[in-house]
């Protein structure tokens, strides 16, 4: 299920801690997973603080989603900027669906002039992305390919069994 | 007579402190970006650098933020300026508001520069005595003698002060 969460960039926070505030939402939402270990997720965050603070500060978050993307989940994080910061109501708590969750890559948003910085930035990182998010439509149409896949041996086997 | 609550917010100078702060190390970060300029040590210093201008505006001493662009050549230009003006009490709007749609049309038009141009950044103060911060000690500035400057206007806007961007090349 698609989850849009909204984080209180500055006056509230500045950059720097906006960017914290993201990673431990993405970490506390992941390492619910026994197959994702926490720290691999906060070291990925880690890795691109450098851009991500710049995001922040130059107010693309608050346009541009950082996308994770860990089947079941499929979380948009934005920023808040302003006034509206001052008086968000914030949840921070993890996004639900993060149990069952095991391969997860972060899409970075890559405005035009940050493409080589954002693109430098993740560089030996296997679970940053500074591609487009797949849709999570594509990713739900996968899966019920699968499961239809499943569902037709199923249905042939039974067939087989009658005759 | 029928009850009545009012919701009043009060915004602090750490509040403008931190969002001007923000703008202006933002706007640096996207012109460098743009002008293709290797900001690795801006990613380094980002928190040290992010402390000092919050603390300098909090305590109103912080007159300009600067950005050289150094040139193989020897050359600096372009220079952007960043002058913080301080508002006395009352006046300011409790509003934060930063023209970014403005400063994104704005940046692209700038001059591009030739590669292995570097950049420096310079604080200067409107008071006579400012908080020592890590990182940061005394520098000069480069002369701007024959530029030309270009003001972009307003650049953000917050209770207790704003800030403008004067471009010079």
């Amino acid at each position: 299920m698609q989850r849009h969460r909204q984080v209180a960039a500055a006056p509230e926070r500045r950059a720097s801690e906006t960017w914290e505030a993201i990673g431990q939402l993405v970490v506390a939402t992941l390492e619910r997973s026994p197959d994702i270990a926490g720290s691999d997720v906060a070291a990925a965050m880690d890795a691109a603080s450098s851009v991500g603070r710049m995001l922040v500060a130059g107010g693309h978050l608050d346009k541009h989603a950082v996308v994770v993307v860990a089947n079941p989940v499929y979380l948009n994080i934005t920023t808040v900027s302003g006034i509206a910061a001052t008086n968000l109501d914030e949840d921070l708590g993890p996004v639900p669906g993060g149990t069952t969750a095991s391969a997860w890559t972060i899409y970075l948003p890559s405005p035009d002039h940050l493409g080589d910085a954002v693109r430098s930035a993740i560089t030996g990182s296997s679970h940053l992305s500074a591609e487009e998010p797949p849709a999570e439509s594509t990713t739900k149409s996968a899966n019920s390919e699968g499961a239809n896949v499943l569902n037709l041996d199923a249905l042939a086997q039974r067939l087989q069994e009658r005759k | 007579m029928s009850p009545t609550s009012t919701s009043v917010s009060t915004y602090t100078r750490t509040h403008t402190a931190v969002y001007l702060a923000d703008v202006v190390m933002g706007t640096i970060a996207d012109i460098l970006a743009e002008l293709k300029i290797d900001i690795t040590s801006l990613y380094r210093d980002w928190k040290q650098d992010e402390a000092a201008i919050i603390a300098w505006i909090e305590e109103e001493s912080l007159q300009q933020v600067v950005l050289e662009c150094h040139q193989p050549d020897g050359t600096v230009a372009p220079i952007i300026e960043f002058p913080v003006a301080y508002k006395s009490s009352g006046e300011g709007d409790a509003t934060f508001t930063a023209d970014r749609a403005a400063l994104a049309r704005y940046r692209a038009k700038l001059e591009r520069v030739p590669t292995k141009t570097t950049y420096g950044i310079i604080c200067t103060f409107r008071t006579t005595t400012h908080k020592q911060q890590p990182g940061w000690g005394p520098a000069s500035r480069a002369s701007t003698d024959g530029l030309k400057s270009l003001k972009f206007g307003t650049l953000a806007s917050a209770p207790h002060a704003a800030l403008s961007m004067r471009y010079l090349h």
